[in-house]
């Protein structure tokens, strides 16, 4: 299923000659250096993980390997020959092609002229016929006849399949050399599997690609080695990615700022009040949320983690009244509280920074001061404009973000990313709310101010504000956050205080249901077999963490559901849980029988236990057979990077 | 971000107001007509441009309003054409100042229309208001009978001509509507969301702001407005005509888009508009004064608008490179 599959068939040969090498390169826009010594090198056949923080000259990079844009200084080669290209045309000559992001394709022409847009222009008489049993050919290669109707046109495409089309385009001009620009950054976890499967497909013949991405987990999963880009440069070339760790890779993407920027915990506040502010109960908002739950309390910082498509931005957009609820109570200080537009989410007291700044927070007309109190005027319901009855409030804030009050009646776009946020984020602060929503804060921010938010974070929380926070960041979720929800596929699945958590925990929980689903499959198999219950677990010290759980009988339920995080004491099956042992164990008090069956990742990861509980009272197999029985299952489970 | 840029906003802030700019303009454009004709820098005919300022200047208000945003509105000529009409009608029934009220609101409940058609469903507004004005200029004919009113009360006429701490009573209500409009777009929560909504709907409904409504409204306004004038213009003439007010849209976008006002939405002020406004008209009633055909104006006023629109271009793609 994934690229793992193929490594044997197609090995990266380090001991053969680049295809391509990139040395040196710089580029500036005005005065901004985008790339201040950027390397890459890159071997036939390999598939390159280009990685890098937001901002770090990965997508610079690669448009300038693709001549979408033209180096300032450097040099590159291509099979030993110097590349001097003036336009992305030229590339396409040399067999380079990349798929961009925002895709450039033409909305209103079928997928069949889109794919041979090309060769439109030239002159002659075009033969759809001949074009058609190209193209198919081509989706036949890619194993995509199904998914990509020739005569549809582009626009009504959704964003997967577009870029389906810019493959097909790519292999339409016989390119050898793709390089894929964060390909997966709108697409839902199905959608990347299928992508992945394409990758996989144009790796085993023959093709070279690059994966440019900042999701860790991604680049493990298709990269066969990884260059790390950090501020223009690149701090580490050509990695193999088998004998990395995700920890190594942040380490190269953040920088030796780091330690400074995520302390390892939180100094929590002393709080020994749990007086919930705002608590959902079975949200449900059409299409994508489903089902979601959870509480956050005065004074917390909650984390709402998941992987992009989980549901997350859309859940805090329902709860702003931003968007149309289905089903699910809201509660605010105890009262329901049942918001249909913003504005009465606002008035209730509730602040919301959205995840897309530029489109969705900053009026770029507008000065500093009216973007602060641009939520002001949404919660007045004067007809004037009231800005006098904040005035105090607002120096106060003002002083509080370093702003010089002289700066206040400049325009927003003179600041950076970062204090932008800043001032978003003082727009709901001057409400003086009781919950304030965060998705995404960091997004697209410096790292210096990243430090700066955090502590801003903190320290609204430390008045007794409850404060969400989306990130697809699980480091940043980690350190922030006292507790962590989990999303997937629109369900809250797992309520978890971060303390005991840790990325690969909070990768597990978070990935997509479809995977989850089929492990799911495997333990009900498993539980049918031996009619039992059969469960996947985490266990940390005196606590476990229940991935998921199958039940066929309910004499040997063990105690725990999936999602749940209970203390092994509490659960049925306490002796076998914390002595973890080869044997079969019984419990003394309730007759029932664990066996518990280690699992590692193919890269030896610790994939926590697989544990079988039957009715101890009943005839029961030796050890041994059982523990056949289950790993005789267990070929079969899919293990999240 | 650091001394010098300071210093250079400063200055660029005072160039970049653009109702400074276009002041300047307007009195560059004064000073040349004063030399070129004698005739030009007299009450008597600075008193002509008012009068001839009023009806445009009415309906740039409306116009001001639906560009800023985002919006245009291509109905305000027929509009004015039916709400005439309508006007024409009611005046047979009713007092004078009913009839003009009622027209008005004819003219509201077109806006209202329109607005909500283009707020609600997401349409856009130049093929919303292309729409109505077919229907606004077709409805016209059929309640006049396809002929001009000419019957209309004697004292219809004191609307203009009354004289009100020394100025017509339609220059009068022009400063008025003006002042109103600028204390609202700059003092008002309404006005500021009209501008939010321009500069950035998304961000405006993200912040709770009420987008539909104030979406709509400038399309209502845009509609009264137009019915405000025509009854100026009707009786500065003492006729009402199913053609009146043909071609007003086209000098009302002028207008705003001269004084400053960008089409994407979110930027332009009701004073640049005003301005604009004054400049066009100075523009006819110069070169009537020196004798240039009438076939000229349209090119003379287009090639303003052009430059105008150029000027504006060339600074804020200064200002985003910066």
């Amino acid at each position: 299923m994934k690229a793992e599959d193929s490594e044997a068939a197609v090995r990266p040969r380090p001991d053969s000659a680049p295809l391509l090498i990139a040395a040196g390169i710089e580029k500036a826009f005005d005065r901004t250096r985008a790339l201040a010594g950027a390397e890459l090198e890159i071997y036939p056949g390999e598939v390159m993980g280009l990685l890098g923080a937001n901002g770090a000259g990965k997508s610079t990079l690669s448009k300038v390997i693709s001549g979408h844009l033209t180096r300032d200084a450097g040099s590159i080669t291509l099979q030993d020959r110097p590349l001097n290209l003036r336009s992305a045309r030229e590339a396409i000559g040399y067999g380079i092609t990349m798929v961009m992001q925002e895709t450039s394709l033409a909305p209103d022409l079928s997928v069949l002229e889109n794919v041979f847009l090309a060769e439109l222009g030239r002159p002659g008489i075009l033969s759809y016929r001949r074009l058609k049993r190209r193209a198919e050919e081509i989706l036949d290669r890619l194993g995509q006849r199904e998914t990509l109707p020739l005569d549809r046109e582009v626009r009504l495409l959704s964003a997967a399949q577009r870029q389906l089309v810019e493959i097909a385009k790519a292999l339409a001009l016989n390119s050898t050399l793709i390089i894929f620009d964060e390909p997966t950054a709108s697409l839902s976890p199905p959608e990347v599997e299928r992508l992945f499967q394409v990758m996989t497909t144009l790796k085993q013949s023959g093709h070279t690609l690059v994966f440019v991405s900042h999701r860790l987990e991604e680049v493990f999963a298709i990269t066969d080695r990884v260059t790390v880009m950090r501020e223009g440069r690149t701090v580490a070339k050509s990695l193999e990615t088998a004998s990395l760790r995700q920890a190594e890779l942040i380490r190269l993407m953040v920088g030796q700022e780091m330690k400074e920027v995520l302390p390892i915990k939180p100094n929590r506040p002393e709080r020994p009040s749990r007086t919930p502010v705002f608590e959902v109960r079975n949200l449900g908002s059409a299409p994508v949320v489903r089902d979601v739950s959870f509480k956050v309390h005065r004074g917390e910082i909650l984390g709402l983690g998941g992987l992009v498509g989980a549901g997350r931005s859309e859940t805090v957009e329902a709860l702003f009244g931003l968007r149309p609820r289905q089903r699910g109570e809201l509660y605010l200080d105890g009262k329901q509280y049942a918001p249909r537009r913003a504005a009465d989410a606002i008035r209730a007291g509730i602040g919301f920074v959205a995840e897309d700044r530029r489109v969705q927070g900053i009026v770029p007309d507008f000065s500093v001061r009216e973007n602060l109190l641009l939520g002001h005027m949404a919660a007045s319901r004067k007809f004037g404009l009231g800005y006098s009855q904040r005035r105090a409030k607002l120096d106060d804030l003002i002083q509080k973000l370093g702003l010089p009050a002289e700066r206040l009646e400049t325009s927003i776009l003179n600041f950076s990313g970062g204090m932008q946020q800043k001032i978003i984020i003082a727009r709901w602060l001057l409400l003086e709310p009781s919950l304030l929503i965060l998705d995404e804060p960091t997004k697209g921010v410096d790292i210096g101010t990243r430090t700066s938010i955090y502590a801003m974070l903190r320290q609204v929380a430390g008045t007794g504000v409850g404060v969400i926070v989306i990130s697809s960041d699980f480091e940043e979720l980690l350190s922030l956050c006292e507790r962590v929800v989990v999303m997937s596929d629109g369900a809250s699945i797992a309520d978890v205080p971060s303390e005991m958590l840790n990325e690969e925990k909070l990768t597990l929980f978070a990935a997509p249901r479809t995977s989850m689903e089929q492990n799911g499959a495997i333990l009900r198999d498993i539980a049918r077999d031996l009619k039992g219950a059969a469960f996947w677990i985490l266990v940390d010290q005196e606590r476990l963490f229940c991935l998921y759980t199958s039940v066929i009988n309910d004499q040997a339920d063990p105690g725990f559901r999936a999602g749940e995080t209970p203390m092994i004491r509490d659960t049925r099956i306490p002796a076998a849980l914390s002595s973890r042992s080869e044997a079969l164990v019984l419990e003394r008090e309730n007759q029932l029988a664990t066996l518990l069956v280690s699992v590692r990742s193919d890269r030896g990861h610790d994939m926590g236990w697989i544990g079988v509980t039957l009715d101890g009272r009943t005839s029961l197999a030796p050890a041994q057979q059982l523990r056949d029985r289950v790993e005789s299952f267990l070929g079969r489970i899919i293990k999240p990077q | 971000m650091n001394s010098t840029n300071a210093q250079r906003s400063l200055v660029s802030d005072l160039v970049g107001r653009l109702e400074i700019r276009m002041l300047a303009l307007a009195f560059a454009l004064g000073a040349a007509l004063s030399i070129l004709s004698p005739h030009f820098l007299t009450s008597n005919n600075l008193l002509n441009v008012l009068d001839q300022s009023v009806v445009v200047g009415i309906v740039a208000i409306g116009m001001t309003f639906v560009i800023l945003i985002g919006g245009i509105d291509l109905s305000v000529g027929s509009v004015a054409g039916l709400t005439g009409v309508l006007l024409g009608r009611g005046l047979e029934h009713f007092t004078i100042p009913v009839a003009i009220v009622l027209a008005v609101l004819a003219g509201m409940a077109v806006g209202l229309f329109s607005g909500f058609l283009i707020a609600h469903f997401g349409l856009p507004s130049f093929v919303v208001t292309l729409g109505v004005m077919a229907i606004g200029r077709s409805l016209a004919y059929i309640f006049s009978g396809a002929t001009a009113i000419a019957d209309l009360p004697e004292n219809f006429g004191n609307i203009v001509y009354t004289s009100i701490l020394g100025m017509p009573a339609h220059v009068l209500t022009l400063l008025v509507l003006y002042a109103m409009a600028w204390a609202y777009l700059n003092f008002t929560k309404g006005g500021r969301t009209v501008y939010a909504i321009g500069s950035n709907r998304e961000a405006a409904r993200t912040a709770g702001l009420n987008v539909l409504a104030f979406s709509i409204l400038p399309y209502v306004i845009s509609g009264g407005l137009s019915a405000a004038a025509i009854t100026f213009a009707s009786a500065q003439v003492m006729s009402i005509d199913p053609l009146a007010g043909t071609g007003l849209e086209l000098d009302a976008i002028a207008a705003v888009v001269i004084g400053g006002a960008s089409l994407y939405g979110g930027r332009g002020s009701i004073v640049g508009t005003l301005i604009g406004v004054l400049i066009m008209v100075m523009i006819r009633n110069g070169l009537n004064l020196l004798n240039v055909s009438p076939f000229w104006q349209g090119s003379a006023i287009g090639a303003v608008i052009i430059t105008a629109v150029l000027i504006e271009r060339l600074l804020s793609s200064r200002a985003f490179s910066r």
